[in-house]
């Protein structure tokens, strides 16, 4: 994966946590304590949301959101307060969030257009282990208020 | 002249933050209408009477590119201007776009005025009509109400 690749897939994600959800997550190299156990507790649940991309750029991207920041996302998205939503907006907010980041991203990558997006997909981690996200190799990290935030692009 | 308008996009929460962002806008609305993809959108155009589409292109069952296409083609229908609120962003498919009829595009992430500018001028330019742009304490306190 090239510099300027990374920094696009940086860019796209910023654009889309600042436009839409007020939130400015912080590119990071590595999560600190993320070997201890329990780094990521109380707060283990997590959403996976994922889009595949066909064409001359094929491959998949799946964020991996903290519960915590998927509400707050949700709840900035829609200019509502917590008890106002659902799990299915919070599904759905997650899905967008990685249709646009990829949308705007594939905007800059392939101008052409003949990469198609298909249709995002997001589900409930009950149990999630950074430990594995963090052996890929086509991975991003960020830092949020709501904590480390994912993002694992694999290229078929 | 009150506008009705059709929001078509599969995102529930996404058609919740148009149809707010159309409100604080201060476009005069009469009905919203809603569809999750191009053939829900076909179905309410059949039996309602819409003034503006606002459309996602990446859906499931029917995309924007082909509900435009659908829009275009009948005579009850191509007088609709067709607005484009997409994550697609290539320059391809925007021309492409262009030449099939739309008449404006805005991607997403958005800003709310980027919205507003397209949908006032899109509006002005079908309707030949000016659409009243409320004063500036109201769509200010309006934008305190929105979140974002
Ligand atoms: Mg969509």
């Amino acid at each position: 994966m090239d510099d300027q690749f990374r920094s696009l897939v940086y860019r796209a994600c910023s654009a889309v946590f600042e436009t839409m959800f007020f939130l400015f997550p912080e590119p990071i190299d590595e999560i600190p304590g993320a070997g201890r156990r329990g780094a990521f507790a109380p707060n283990g649940a997590h959403i996976r949301a994922s889009i595949t991309c066909h064409g001359s750029s094929s491959g998949s991207f799946k964020f991996f959101i903290p519960r915590l920041l998927a509400v707050h996302i949700t709840t900035n998205f829609l200019g509502v307060s917590e008890q106002d939503i659902n799990e299915e907006q919070i599904l759905d907010t997650a899905k967008e969030t990685v249709n646009m980041v990829v949308g705007s991203l594939l905007g800059k990558i392939d101008p052409t257009g003949a990469t198609k997006l298909q249709i995002p997909e997001a589900t409930m981690l009950d149990n999630f282990s950074v430990t594995e996200v963090l052996k890929e190799k086509g991975l991003f990290l960020f830092n949020t208020d709501f904590g480390p935030l994912c993002l694992v692009y694999t290229q078929q | 002249m009150a506008f009705n308008i059709l929001v078509v996009d599969d995102s529930a929460t996404m058609r919740m933050v148009i149809k707010k962002t159309v409100e604080i806008s201060g476009v005069p609305v009469g009905h919203f209408f809603e569809a999750a993809h191009g053939k829900e959108a076909l179905e309410i155009l059949d039996n309602n009477w819409i003034d503006v589409l606002l459309s996602d292109i990446n859906m499931p069952v029917m995309n924007g590119i082909e509900l435009l296409a659908e829009i275009k083609n009948d005579e009850n229908l191509k007088r609709i201007p067709v607005i484009f609120i997409t994550t697609v962003a290539s320059d391809a498919r925007m021309e492409e776009a262009r030449r099939m009829g739309v008449a404006g595009y805005v991607t997403k992430p958005f800003q709310p005025e980027v919205i507003r500018g397209v949908l006032y001028k899109v509006l002005e330019d079908a309707y030949q009509q000016k659409v009243e742009v409320p004063t500036q304490s109201v769509a200010q306190e309006k934008d305190d109400d929105l979140d974002f």
